[in-house]
């Protein structure tokens, strides 16, 4: 991806995601821009690029938030090394099955937040959280994901998004 | 048979010589392996050690409380662009509530015009009680209570954060908000002010893991510290023998010295207890709906 690209993402990343997306919440639960966007990162680049990326949309989202430093930069790192793997294995980034993935790793990291909040606070209600706000968001953000991956994947866009040198990661 | 080995067999000197040069040649080989495997791996181990830094800032904050660096800029800079990004929606929405939605408003405003003559009535009743109740504690001799004023904020961004829960606000330390301030809705205590800039500010939501209240059980007033659980909350270090019981009305005892007393925190949803431990677990459902939460008052200190 171009370094302006990333740029904009930071910069414009947490005001879209609380103030944009407020009114598309439903019950309290609103999609995840940020992890939709990694997703599309790591399917576009590779496991290096798109990890690096998600440290990076953690971090931010981190200080933008209450939650320890380096925590969602770690969570989501790993969602990155997911999707880079995944896209350099796959064939048809238009197929709307792709997102599957993406819902499965929402579910992932929010049992590893579940462990983590558990061992460091205690008590934490795991089925309320996956049933009430994983699940939900998951969905949520798959969804979301899905119609973002058909803008992208416009020729003009990724042109638009992606360096000259395509197949050379980082 | 005799067999001269005089060539054959090294002096004490060759063997050292030998053996070092074995062992040089072995490291060498050794140090290129590595070398191969480090440039081969380069990025696979830039990530494993980022991985580690983050995981080693982790166990540091798990000990010694959160890190706040940047959070200021990021706040005021976030803050500044959902100004923007959120005022062509709320305008929308305020023209569209304000103007075309006015099916009903007539039915509701003759609603609201009976409520606020009961409240009116409930209000004058409630003064009375409040007069009565200072004039006895003044001949008690007990400290007045000290009623804050408050500073009226409207909410311009909801955070999604996987293990938090904050909201920003369009209010900052130019209107004279600052850290630790309680804030309450009509329905009773939101959170308190995490982080200020100059003009928005973030609040941290009692569901906030991170987040700490020092409440008591309205009916009886038993103790207890109340926790942020993202979808909820708990009461924690509450006696096994304590008398909790579901639909009981948690306040804010005061003791915190962060909320005003008697200020409506939630009600107990479940009590569950456990004979292998001395506290009981119950669970808060908080009496603010944090999913439609627009506006809010800040108490000054």
């Amino acid at each position: 991806m171009k370094p302006r690209v990333y740029v904009v993402i930071l910069l414009l990343l947490l005001p879209l995601q609380a103030g944009l997306l407020t009114p598309l919440e439903i019950n309290g639960i609103k999609p995840d821009l940020g992890l939709a966007a990694l997703y599309i990162i790591g399917l576009l680049t590779g496991p290096a690029e798109a990890t690096l990326a998600g440290i990076g949309i953690g971090l931010l989202q981190d200080i933008g938030s209450a939650s320890f430093l380096g925590f969602t930069g770690l969570t989501r790192g790993l969602v990155g090394l997911g999707s880079g793997l995944i896209g350099a294995r796959v064939l048809d980034r238009s197929s709307p099955l792709i997102v599957v993935f993406l819902a499965l790793f929402i579910l992932i990291e929010g049992m590893l937040i579940s462990l983590f909040l558990q061992v460091t606070y205690g008590e934490v209600p795991f089925f309320s959280l996956l049933f009430y706000r994983h699940i939900p968001q998951a969905l949520y953000t798959s969804i979301l994901c899905l119609f973002l991956l058909r803008f992208v994947n416009k020729r003009g866009i990724l042109s638009l998004l992606k360096r000259r040198e395509t197949g050379k990661e980082l | 048979m005799a067999v001269n080995k005089g060539p054959l067999t090294p002096t004490p000197l060759q063997q050292e010589e030998r053996v070092s040069g074995n062992l040089a040649a072995g490291s060498g080989v050794s140090h290129n392996l590595m070398n191969r495997f480090i440039v081969k791996h380069k990025k696979s181990i830039a990530i494993l050690l980022l991985f580690s830094v983050l995981f080693w800032l982790l166990t540091i904050q798990v000990k010694i409380g959160r890190f706040s660096i940047l959070e200021k800029p990021v706040l005021a800079v976030s803050g500044f662009v959902e100004r923007i990004v959120t005022w062509p929606f709320k305008t929308t929405a305020a023209i569209v509530n304000g103007y075309v939605f006015l099916v009903g408003t007539e039915r509701e405003n003759r609603g609201l015009h009976e409520e606020v003559d009961r409240l009116k009535v409930e209000n004058a009743a409630a003064n009375e009680l409040l007069l009565e109740n200072e004039r006895l504690r003044d001949v008690l001799n007990f400290k007045n209570l000290e009623r804050p004023s408050s500073i009226s904020v409207k909410v311009i961004g909801k955070e999604l954060s996987p293990a938090s829960s904050t909201v920003t606000i369009n209010k900052g330390s130019d209107h004279g908000i600052q850290k630790d301030m309680a804030v309450i809705t009509a329905a009773g205590v939101a959170g308190k002010i995490q982080s200020v800039s100059s003009r928005t500010a973030k609040i941290i939501l009692l569901t906030d893991p991170a987040s700490t209240l020092a409440v008591r059980v309205q009916r009886n007033r038993e103790e207890g510290l109340l926790e942020g659980k993202l979808v909820n909350c708990a009461l924690k270090y509450v006696s096994y023998y304590a008398d909790i019981q579901k639909g009981d009305l948690l306040v804010t005892s005061g003791l915190d010295g962060i909320y005003p007393p008697g200020l409506a925190v939630g009600t107990v949803v479940t009590v569950t207890k456990h004979e292998a431990v001395a506290f009981q677990t119950v669970i808060v459902k908080p009496a603010v709906s944090f999913s439609r939460l627009e506006e809010a008052l800040v108490l000054r200190k």
